[in-house]
């Protein structure tokens, strides 16, 4: 026996993915904040990123700016485009994890966070909010709470027929998000055609330019604590991948992994959908594109969806706003971004889906 | 029987999937060192008794324990550093690497928070190198062949350090080639001290590789022993209701041959 220092370290063992921890985050980190910069920058008063850094310098107590500027810039950059920078990175961030979160405990890449219908449950929420002329607090507020009720009823009907099994999830997921569905479309019919309708149609199409800076933040707490919540539990994600038994034989606590799992996902669903809208095709596509980047490994794969999804979405809404005068809803944005980018994605990604 | 070190010992199990008894007063003991085969035809149990014996299931009556510990003490934590499982090969619905798979089998020692340790990593590598793996470790888990697939599983399951390896049909799905080679892996992994459980539809299989074999019919072991005590023409009959006879090759090796089947 050698002593145990001297033993040389097989080369595999230095080219495990966690290699990749340590330079794919940071540069995921820099893209993130590259894009954040830029889109605080554009706008129809544009200022250069040197301009944005020089004044977060100057708030942060480091005077680079003479006062008048500064209220300026104050003006511009934290009350009007702040709120609404911070609610594409918040809801980016919680599209991508949900998704990919659902897509590994359902082991499925093709699931999207609206599998168990949490999206068509808040849609519908929040059509109904404004049907019955409810403040904006009042649309939010039932936005979240239809969200949550449309994936309760859905688990309700998978323990009822299937003692919770993942067929019986998905099924009751569709059934759910069908029922909320036609729920919106009794909605949109009742709704009064002038005002109503095109306001509940508009709003579906998701939006951030009404985010309030103290909704943002409020939101961002629970937001927050689920993605880690979420990020914590990745390797157990990769034990159930592999199958109920399985993931019970290697200690795993399936039934509870998977409950809390659907509960911060359907969480983070709901709370963006009361914030910004429905905004589709980011829970599925990001994912994969991050998968490709990182490998399946989902310790890696949710802090970098997270960060891919924020900085997706802020390149969403900056087309969004760029691409005409008057600004087209982010929800239409990243349809158009997405579908490309899937069928890409899809050719690459094909190879692992046997 | 004196107790062994390490022995999983199952007690008199009853099993019942509405109303009729799946397993009905089972004893089975698999110890450190053994190989046991067991054999049964399809809906005899196996499956169902391999999930209790797991701990994936828990019988309606009669008792499992582990060391003289009843398993329904024990975390699923500390059951898996005692008892894997080695399923039968299947696809992986991402293309984890071979290296993440055996990966999975240190979960239950470095916990979901943390991240594997030098000490994981080297139990990895270790398990890979003793099934000759590693080749493959960077490969995707998802463009194996269902043979090398199998030995991923069962080197995750050496990367869990449990001495007691429950499998099921290992061999099915794998050419023969891989079939024997796979064989002769299992005894050398018992030579080793590893018990291995394994179910299997070969009885030439439990002939030739195991130490012990128990017949399941119809939710009872109907005789466990010495594959040649245990394996006669007779059993076969009772089992599968196929005639056989029985060859010996000059070096003594034993097969069975179809007689007639009604």
């Amino acid at each position: 026996m050698t002593r145990p220092l001297a033993r040389p370290v097989p080369p595999s063992v230095a080219d495990t993915p966690r290699r990749g921890t340590l330079t794919l985050l940071p540069m995921l980190v820099l893209l993130l904040v590259a894009t954040a910069l830029v889109a605080l920058g554009s706008g129809r008063y544009p200022l250069s990123a040197a301009d944005v850094l020089r004044f977060f310098a100057s708030a942060a107590g480091w005077p680079l700016l003479d006062p008048e500027r500064y209220d300026l810039l104050y003006n511009l950059l934290v009350e009007i485009r702040l709120p609404r920078v911070l609610a594409a990175i918040l809801v980016g961030a919680a599209l991508a994890v949900s998704g990919a979160a659902f897509q590994g405990v359902f082991r499925n890449p093709l699931v999207s966070p609206n599998l168990l219908g949490v999206l068509s449950g808040a849609a519908f929420g929040a059509a109904a909010g404004m049907l019955f002329g409810g403040s904006w607090l009042l649309v939010q507020a039932s936005a979240f709470g239809c969200g949550l009720i449309a994936v309760a009823v859905a688990l309700m009907i998978a323990r009822a027929f299937g003692q919770g099994s993942l067929v019986m999830l998905v099924l009751g997921g569709i059934i759910s998000g069908a029922l909320f569905a036609a729920l919106l479309s009794v909605i949109k019919y009742v709704a009064d055609p002038y005002n109503e309708l095109p306001a509940i149609v508009i709003w579906l199409m998701g939006s951030l330019a009404s985010v309030d800076i103290r909704d943002a933040l409020w939101v961002s707490i629970p937001m927050g604590g689920a993605i880690v919540a979420l990020c914590a539990a990745g390797r157990w994600l990769d034990a159930l991948a592999m199958g109920d038994d399985e993931a019970r034989s290697l200690g795993v606590p399936v039934t509870a992994v998977r409950y809390v799992v659907i509960g911060c996902a359907t969480l983070l669903g709901a709370l963006t959908v009361s914030l910004a809208g429905m905004i589709g095709w980011v829970g599925l596509i990001v994912p994969h594109v991050a998968r490709l980047l990182c490998g399946p490994g989902h310790a890696l794969l949710l802090p970098a969806s997270a960060l891919l999804g924020a900085s997706f979405l802020l390149a969403a809404d900056l087309l969004a706003r760029a691409l005409t005068d008057s600004e087209i809803p982010i929800g239409i944005v990243t349809e158009l971004l997405g579908i490309p980018v899937f069928l890409l994605v899809l050719r690459r990604a094909r190879k692992g889906w046997s | 029987m004196a107790a062994q070190r390490g022995a999983l010992r199952a007690s008199r199990l009853l099993f019942r999937r509405a109303q009729r008894k799946v397993l009905d007063g089972v004893d089975l003991t698999l110890a450190p060192g053994d190989i046991l085969a067991l054999l049964g035809a399809n809906g005899a149990g196996k499956t169902t008794l391999l999930r209790c014996l797991l701990g994936l299931l828990r019988p309606h009556a009669g008792g499992i324990s582990l060391d003289d510990v009843p398993l329904a003490t024990l975390s699923r934590r500390a059951l898996a550093r005692r008892i894997a499982y080695v399923p039968q090969v299947h696809a992986a619905p991402f293309p984890y690497s071979v290296r993440e798979v055996v990966g999975l089998g240190r979960l239950p020692h470095h916990g979901p928070f943390a991240a594997p340790s030098e000490a994981d990593r080297a139990a990895v590598e270790a398990a890979i190198d003793q099934l000759g793996i590693g080749a493959l470790a960077k490969r995707p888990y998802t463009e194996l062949s269902g043979g090398e697939r199998q030995l991923t599983l069962i080197a995750r399951a050496l990367a869990q350090g449990a001495r007691l390896l429950i499998m099921d049909e290992p061999v099915s799905g794998l050419d023969f080639g891989h079939q024997m080679r796979l064989l002769e892996r299992l005894e050398r992994l018992a030579a080793d001290g590893y018990g291995i459980l394994k179910t299997t539809h070969h009885p030439d299989h439990a002939l030739a590789c195991a130490s012990r074999v128990a017949l399941l019919h119809e939710g009872r072991i109907e005789a466990d022993g010495p594959p040649a005590e245990v394996l006669s023409p007779q059993a076969i009959r009772r089992l599968y209701r196929v005639d056989v006879e029985i060859l010996r090759s000059p070096a003594g090796r034993g097969a069975f041959v179809p007689a007639g089947v009604d």
